[in-house]
């Protein structure tokens, strides 16, 4: 298959969300985010789990908490297709995503897929959205 | 597994089987989403209308000349990749009652949404997997659409 030639942020790169997500993982730990977390992992059990806050890159201050990402590597997503595994997602998130949580990107893997390619695709550009800001070079 | 996330999976996975939206949660639990009475650009009917009108569906946040988000600009680009240009594409954010007609309709919480053949495939994430593992230009077949990615590596089968 062909490269995906869109804007470099959207080009996967090796471990950059693993990199990134080490780095704001330990401080991560706003409300939301905890409540993503413990919620993941109370419905889905993941072997891995990473919860990114992309708040900052959509305009927000540091700590807003509207915008997030996560990777979720758990036996419950085998035989499903990814729409499924994301329904699963929402599911254990509704709550927030019918409240503060304003964007949510999914990456959903079976721990035998994760072990195969432990690789993940950034989130795209934020583009202004409702607020219609600048467009983030 | 709690009880409710079981619930979601089997209303989502029949849904799916079924080859349209399911009923939305909301309204099963009795809870209106306010767009869902009458004949209003969210109400279940209109909606209907507009997923079926064309073979590719997008509903988006900006239009595909300017995208306003970076996700629906992502969906934009993944279809411009395949070739796919002439699709009916529509902006939720100068639609309040469709923005939110459009998630109780495919009991999907965020924009974008992507529907080929008047069947929901999902947002900006999913529509990235099909692109990167060959289930897009599957997918595009299925409606009779060539994605030129195909004449792409011909040519490059030829040098």
């Amino acid at each position: 298959l062909p490269e995906f030639p869109l804007s470099c942020s959207l080009s996967p790169m090796r471990g950059p969300l693993l990199a990134a997500a080490r780095g704001v993982m330990g401080g991560a730990g706003g409300p939301l985010a905890l409540t993503i977390r413990a919620k993941l992992t109370a419905a889905l059990q993941p072997t891995h789990l990473e919860v990114r806050d992309d708040s900052p890159r959509h305009g927000g201050p540091p700590g807003a908490e509207t915008h997030f990402g996560v990777l979720v590597v758990s036996g419950r997503f085998a035989g499903l297709p990814p729409l499924q595994r994301h329904r699963l997602v929402h599911e254990a998130l509704r709550a927030e995503l019918a409240g503060p949580l304003h964007a949510l990107q999914i990456i959903a893997r079976t721990p035998q897929q994760w072990q195969s390619d432990p690789r993940a695709p950034s989130a795209p550009p934020c583009l202004g959205g409702s607020k219609r800001e600048r467009r983030r070079g | 597994m709690s009880a409710a996330v079981r619930t979601g999976w089997r209303i989502g996975a029949a849904a799916a089987l079924r080859g349209r939206a399911g009923r939305p949660l909301s309204q099963a639990a009795g809870e209106g989403g306010g767009a869902e009475s009458g004949g209003g650009s969210g109400s279940r009917e209109a909606v209907e209308r507009l997923v079926r009108e064309h073979p590719v569906v997008v509903f988006m946040k900006g239009s595909p000349a300017q995208p306003l988000c970076g996700f629906s600009n992502a969906v934009v680009q993944i279809l411009r990749l395949h070739g796919v240009e002439d699709y009916r594409a529509h902006d939720v954010l100068q639609d309040p009652d469709l923005r939110q007609g459009i998630k109780n309709y495919s009991n999907w919480p965020t924009i974008p949404q992507v529907y080929l053949n008047g069947e929901f495939v999902g947002g900006c994430d999913i529509l990235l997997q099909m692109h990167q593992n060959g289930d897009l230009v599957e997918e595009l077949k299925k409606l009779g659409i060539r994605s030129a990615l195909l004449d792409k590596e011909k040519d490059q089968e030829k040098k």
